[in-house]
């Protein structure tokens, strides 16, 4: 009920942006910057990184109101917040590769400090939640990020290899492998009541 | 469109960035469409710490837009207003060269009006053959004003450019040929004969000798290649007509130009040396890619 005159909402203040207001831009912004910004930096390690990812999306979105056609605004907002992210990744990449050979140990650091605190503190965690959860703890973080990147976040596989920097055809086999790992570990899973020693 | 909403235990944990990967998978998703959970999440990761950053992004993403209205305005209103102030004839005039927006039309004006002029109103009759003599001298002026360091101040660079050399001599030829050569064969149709060659008789001299003048431009630069080929007609034919014994001046400059330019052997000789004249240009065409000789 509140959800219909929310969205309703939503489109209307899209159409007002795309006229070039100043106010209802200003509303969007506060309904979905927030979950914006939480949802990139759980993706992304690097603060400055986000912040610039978020404040492009949101001057794309002066420039590409009009272009919205129906969808829901907070999807249609994080598909453009996502194509962003991918990007910025790949402009580090490219930086980081013209950059001579002693850079190449920070961009090694660089990469693993992105991916640790996102998935160590995740794997302790996650014991006390649903099977789903728990089989998703149970396989690898390198599977868990390429399920997140390909059915959570909506990315092409070629999106994904850029994100996560790795080939197109490993995100492939990898996302295979994933879903097989999570089927298997829900099917070990089921017989077994919550809590037990799994 | 569940009618499912976000507890606020999940909300919170959500913001402070405490929910284990796939509870906030499946809030993330929620969100995608929930509009009023996407404000009390945004609301909830606005008292954290990432509060700061999102005013200050707040603060610039409102600045971006007027700011870019004006800078696109900016970027596109010499693009799109350049045509309509600079009208497509204008353009064309100023590529035709200097001749033709310089004082050499009003010359040609001033010539064809001044013959017509002088014969109906001063009643002087011999102003056809006078005008027939000075004809080919005049494409020769325009050429000569057309092209060269001394007649563009773009020359330079001008020579520079792709449509430069030859194609751009024979655009601005063509452009003092289009003024010229109907002006003053009118003005030619409205003088009296008085024993003088027809009006459009001076038509192939004055293009054999303005493609001489090209021809031998390419050896010496245009200026010096129109003094010689317009005094060698001037010195040819007028100045010998009217330094010559016996009868009326007007009248021997009528006979002299009827020798010259009546009968198809006359008219032949002209079209060949104009065909000469243009084989010698094709020939040397090379010469004007390089800027000229002198």
């Amino acid at each position: 009920m509140g959800g219909h005159r929310e969205k309703d909402t939503d489109a209307a203040l899209l159409r007002a942006v795309a006229d070039g207001d100043s106010t209802a831009m200003a509303a969007l912004y506060d309904r979905h910057a927030g979950w914006l910004h939480m949802r990139l930096a759980r993706r992304c390690g690097d603060v400055e990184a986000v912040r610039e990812i978020l404040q492009d999306t949101f001057v794309t979105v002066w420039r590409s109101a009009a272009a919205h056609r129906g969808e829901e605004v907070g999807g249609w907002l994080w598909t453009i917040a996502a194509r962003r992210l991918v990007d910025a990744r790949r402009a580090q990449e490219r930086t980081a590769r013209i950059e001579t050979s002693p850079m190449d140990a920070i961009r090694v650091e660089h990469e693993s400090s992105v991916a640790a605190p996102s998935t160590e503190e995740r794997v302790l965690a996650g014991l006390e939640f649903g099977e789903v959860g728990t089989a998703l703890d149970r396989i690898s973080p390198e599977l868990r990020d390429v399920l997140r990147a390909t059915v959570v976040d909506g990315l092409t596989t070629r999106e994904t290899a850029r994100l996560l920097g790795i080939p197109e055809g490993t995100v492939k086999s990898r996302a295979m492998r994933a879903r097989a790992e999570l089927r298997s570990a829900l099917a070990h899973l089921s017989p077994t009541p919550l809590g037990g020693p799994a | 469109m569940t009618g499912w909403h976000a507890p606020d235990d999940l909300v919170t944990r959500y913001a402070d960035d405490a929910l284990p990967e796939p509870d906030a998978w499946s809030l993330e998703k929620h969100l995608e469409e929930c509009g009023s959970c996407a404000t009390r999440v945004s609301q909830a990761v606005r008292e954290t710490a990432a509060g700061a950053v999102l005013a200050d992004v707040r603060t610039a993403v409102l600045a971006a837009a007027p700011a870019r209205r004006v800078s696109n305005a900016r970027l596109w209103s010499p693009r799109v207003f350049l045509p309509s102030s600079r009208p497509r004839l204008a353009r064309v005039l100023w590529a035709a060269g200097p001749a033709v927006r310089g004082p050499w039309p009003a010359a040609v004006l001033l010539v064809a009006l001044g013959a017509v002029a002088l014969a109906h109103a001063g009643g002087f009759d011999g102003t056809r053959p006078l005008l027939l003599a000075v004809a080919p001298v005049v494409p020769l002026a325009g050429v000569a004003l057309s092209y060269g360091a001394h007649a563009d101040p773009l020359h330079e660079i001008v020579t520079a450019t792709p449509s430069g050399g030859l194609r751009l001599v024979l655009t601005r030829t063509a452009a003092v040929l289009a003024v010229s050569l109907p002006l003053l064969t009118l003005a030619g149709l409205l003088l009296p004969a008085s024993g003088a060659p027809g009006a459009a008789a001076w038509l192939l001299p004055g293009l054999a000798l303005t493609s001489a003048s090209l021809a031998l431009g390419s050896y010496v630069g245009c200026r010096t290649a129109t003094a010689v080929i317009a005094g060698g007609w001037l010195c040819a034919v007028p100045a010998r007509a009217l330094a010559g014994h016996g009868g009326h001046p007007t009248a021997r400059l009528a006979e002299q130009l009827s020798r010259c330019l009546d009968g198809a052997p006359a008219q032949g000789a002209w079209a060949a040396a104009a065909t000469l004249c243009v084989a010698l240009l094709v020939a040397r065409r090379a010469t004007f890619d390089h800027g000229e000789q002198r």
